[in-house]
């Protein structure tokens, strides 16, 4: 409580600095919003565009919350009445997107009171929404936005071999509703040795190995499919009230019909219907998995059930990189960070966005820290972890992707987010250098178009104890 | 997660006895020649840690020990050089706080008071976390014990050269330094057993009670000394006790305490529980929280080797902030950067170059903090971590510049031998070709419940 009390007093005097009447909570971070119609205009940049190269001595004109126009000096007319950004000796490059977060899902890792990761109550989760737990006004967002993050996937624990459906969000935004640009995007699947929790092998409990799982799996998903024929008998029942007992309903449906004659309404599954969207290949399941024999075996159950795979990690299966690239899913690789295992080569890991991508594979990559859930305070080391791998092979230019473009794309917002075009979302950053490079400030971040203020409750603390 | 590990961890066990039962022990070792007597690195940007940032430098190693630096150097006609254009060279990496190679026996949490805990009975010299440092440029640890005990046991010093023998490892005549804790982790261990200490309270009273004994203990051992030199026949030995002559070899000042601690208040309490019984504390380590009280602590000499980013991962840990380093470095405090990870400990030199971002350290202030400073943190920068005539010569070969998030470590020498090349076929261990231990978990000291 004292901390607490500490802090908002240090948030009073730092708003009062500020000169902003607009924050009220802590990521509603927007400053006045920008006249509606007025142009924004950064100039003399070099502008990363990510979608179509580089253009040094850049201007991008933000109208609205919109990119409006993007080209070199003297080829895009600014308007007179335009607010200049002076972007001389800086670059500009889109909003970073982080794959893989645990973003409003946690706030001190040790207590467990601020963490809403994981239902432990069974493995088969589809019916938790990311969406219902998480905390838009966590500390960890500003401080992950300072260095150039505008957007994130946010996915449950991995506790659960399907733990539940993720979000996508916007790292601003006056509340919860402004924040999630996406709800219910992607189901996290999981699928290892961690998923067989309830005291692991020679456990009591079912599943205590993998067969358990994978079969618990699958049992599931056709339990789902069997749900939705159920479901979608009683439906036409109700539109003919007149028992039709012929051919399609079968024995089970007649049941319902009963049910029906009797009035009782159809019983909707939560959990089941969860699952209908993703095995109707409507949205990505994601696929976390590390091990070439996991990835195998899982990738058999969802080729089975024609899901839309997003793999991730796959860190230990470097020997199956050519099978993965003839399946055609797209991957996030990683954490870069994963430790070798014994007697591999010490770059086994660092090297793998570079070879996936090599074979075609379009890659995006997070920035968890070895062996644990998605990132949360570790989202401001997106842009390292690329980094990284291009200091292992991965071309620049595909290293910034991976953290932009190719993430929008694989989540459904490849027309609006991760890279400079006209009509996209102005969620922009200005950075005295490379933006993959440690050494690198974040000088201006971007989001809708409008400038956030570079603060935190880090910033707060340092500023407080500069003094 | 563990379970798996653990799995793999006695599969590679197995692997590494059968081995040992099939070919004599010399041939796990990789044929290597001697090093030459004498090798010149010439024509790469040497950054001394000590001295600035030489272009076009020359390193002269002589013996394993570094004969001159500069523009030019005087070496003998018949010396090895190597031509190392368009690279970087540095001083070896130092990490100043390591649980690395230890078998997974990081702490001895049986009671909050193990000062007899001699970490060099659990190192084991072929773990792969002692690799994969290695290809890190990492030259020298210091493997701690454990913070689940106000007084753990005592550190051993490493020279990182994986396939030598354990023997071999042993950085000769390191000073001794002992770990200490504080906060979070002994009060959780023991608290959850409903043992003394559940607080911060009981935390410091537990080290206070444990000086007060190692006090009478050494009193009896002064007045049998000097019973002794006065030739008294009547003259007895007390019984030795490792835990008590431990504590009386911090009293005496024959330890270096490193403290692990997070919060102000703490380093604050330390300094005076220090300062009443008359020992001195090397450094804190952790030390999140040490920008608040920086300008209190400097003229202690107490130095702290710090996280640069990690933040957030329990209560004591809220406060981080990744400018905390350089603030208390401008404060006038001596700064190292360590890993306490097996994962960090690959990429130290990008901890430091976040150093230049965050409170816009210069790039030799920052290679400063994972090399000389991290050396004074163990005591042994009269040896090791920069670039000077007459020190080991401990020396990393970049491809650019190692602040850079894109630097590979090439080479790295230890005692003027090559123990890593990234070009040589499989591991790049010119002195190892067996098989690779793993102890399993990350590293770290806060892992898990009892602080594995």
């Amino acid at each position: 409580m004292t901390n607490f009390m500490k802090i908002t007093s240090l948030l009073v005097s730092a708003f009062a600095l500020s000169s902003s009447p607009a924050f009220s909570a802590a990521n509603d971070s927007s400053q006045s919003p920008a006249k509606k119609g007025a142009t924004l205009a950064i100039t003399g940049g070099k502008l990363l565009t990510v979608s179509h190269g580089t253009i040094e001595n850049g201007v991008l004109l933000i109208v609205d919350g919109k990119i409006t126009a993007v080209g070199a000096a003297g080829s895009v007319a600014v308007p007179k009445d335009a607010t200049i950004v002076d972007a001389h000796g800086l670059t500009v490059y889109p909003g970073l997107i982080d794959p893989d977060t645990t973003l409003g899902l946690t706030e001190v890792g040790a207590d467990a009171m601020s963490n809403d990761l994981s239902e432990p109550s069974d493995e088969i989760m589809p019916h938790m929404h990311v969406a219902d737990a998480f905390h838009a006004e966590t500390e960890l967002i500003p401080v992950a936005r300072l260095n150039g993050v505008t957007n994130a996937v946010v996915a449950p624990g991995t506790d659960d071999s399907v733990a539940g459906q993720d979000i996508f969000i916007q790292l601003a935004g006056r509340n919860r509703d402004a924040m999630i640009l996406g709800r219910d995007v992607a189901l996290a699947l999981n699928y290892g040795a961690d998923q067989r929790r309830r005291g692991g092998r020679g456990s009591a409990q079912f599943p205590s190995t993998r067969m358990g799982l994978i079969t618990q799996l699958r049992q599931s998903l056709l339990d789902a499919q069997h749900y939705e024929a159920d479901r979608n008998a009683a439906e036409k029942k109700s539109d003919k009230p007149a028992a039709d007992k012929s051919a399609a309903a079968g024995a089970k449906a007649a049941d319902k019909a009963a049910d029906k004659a009797s009035d009782k309404p159809f019983q909707r599954d939560l959990k089941l219907e969860a699952l209908l969207p993703y095995l109707h290949g409507e949205r990505p399941v994601v696929v976390g998995v590390y091990e070439a024999y996991d990835v195998e075996s899982i990738m058999k159950v969802a080729q089975e059930f024609h899901l839309k795979v997003i793999l991730n990690h796959v860190t230990r299966s470097q020997e199956i990189l050519d099978e993965i690239a003839a399946w055609k899913v797209p991957v996030i690789v990683g954490p870069i960070y994963e430790l070798p295992r014994a007697n591999e080569r010490y770059d086994a890991v660092y090297t793998l966005p570079a070879e996936l991508q090599k074979r075609g594979v379009k890659i995006a990559i997070s920035s968890g820290e070895a062996g644990g859930p998605g990132g949360a305070h570790t989202v401001r080391n997106l842009p390292y972890a690329a980094g990284f791998a291009v200091g292992y092979g991965l071309p620049y230019d595909e290293g910034l992707r991976a953290i932009t473009l190719n993430v929008a794309e694989m989540f459904g917002f490849g027309d609006k987010l991760g890279s400079l075009d006209v009509g996209k979302t102005a969620n922009i950053v200005l950075a005295n250098g490379d933006p993959l490079d440690v050494r690198t400030d974040v000088k201006q971040v971007y989001i809708d178009g409008i400038a956030q203020p570079m603060v935190s409750r880090q910033t707060i603390l340092r500023d407080e104890y500069s003094k | 997660m563990n379970l798996h590990l653990s799995s793999l961890r006695s599969t590679s066990g197995l692997l590494y006895l059968s081995a040992l039962a099939a070919i004599p022990l010399c041939a796990q070792q990789a044929s290597t020649s001697a090093p030459p007597t004498d090798l010149v690195l010439k024509n790469a940007t040497v950054m001394t840690a000590s001295h600035g940032t030489i272009e076009h430098g020359v390193v002269w190693v002589h013996a394993g020990k570094i004969a001159e630096v500069g523009a030019t150097v005087n070496a003998p006609a018949n010396a090895v050089v190597i031509d190392e254009t368009g690279k970087w060279l540095t001083p070896g990496i130092i990490d100043p706080h390591s649980h690395s190679a230890l078998s997974n026996d990081v702490n001895e949490a049986t009671s909050p008071v193990t000062p007899s805990m001699m970490m060099i009975d659990a190192f084991d010299n072929r773990d792969k976390a002692l690799y994969q440092a290695l290809a890190g440029g990492v030259t020298t640890e210091l493997l701690l014990h454990g913070s689940a005990n106000m007084i753990g046991g005592q550190a051993v010093v490493i020279k990182n050269k994986f396939g030598l023998s354990r023997d071999a490892m042993l950085f000769p005549n390191a000073p001794r330094s002992i770990k200490f804790a504080s906060g979070e982790n002994p009060k959780r261990v023991y608290g959850s057993r409903n043992q003394l200490p559940s607080t911060r309270m009981g935390n410091f009273e537990v080290m206070r009670q444990s000086f007060e004994d190692a006090k009478v203990y050494m009193a009896g051992w002064d007045a049998y000394n000097a019973k002794v030199a006065k030739k008294d026949a009547t003259a007895v030995a007390p019984k030795k006790d490792l835990k008590l002559e431990a504590l009386a070899d911090v009293l005496r000042g024959k330890l270096y305490v490193q403290i692990h601690c997070y919060r102000a208040d703490e380093f604050l309490t330390e300094e005076a529980i220090a300062q009443e019984y008359g020992y001195k504390i090397r450094a804190f380590h952790h030390a999140l929280e040490m920008y608040k009280v920086a300008g209190q602590i400097a003229p202690t000499g107490t130095g702290i080797a710090t996280f640069t980013d990690w933040w957030g991962f329990k209560d004591e840990a809220w406060d981080a902030i990744p400018w905390n380093a350089v603030m208390s470095m401008r404060a006038g405090v001596k700064v190292a950067l360590k890993s306490d990870s097996n994962d960090h400990i690959r990429r130290l030199n990008q901890e430091a170059g976040k150093m230049v971002h965050y409170g816009g350290a210069t790039e030799d202030e920052a290679i400063r903090m994972v090399t000389l400073n991290a050396a004074w943190i163990i005591g042994v920068d009269d040896r090791v971590g920069s670039i000077d005539p007459g020190k080991d010569a401990d020396l990393v070969i970049w491809n650019i510049d190692p602040l850079s998030t894109y630097a590979r470590a090439e080479k790295v020498y230890i005692d003027g031998d090559l123990f890593f090349d990234s070009s040589a076929p499989g591991f790049g261990t010119p002195h190892f070709n067996g098989a690779m231990h793993s102890a399993g978990g990350d590293g770290s000291d806060d892992e898990d419940e009892d602080g594995e």
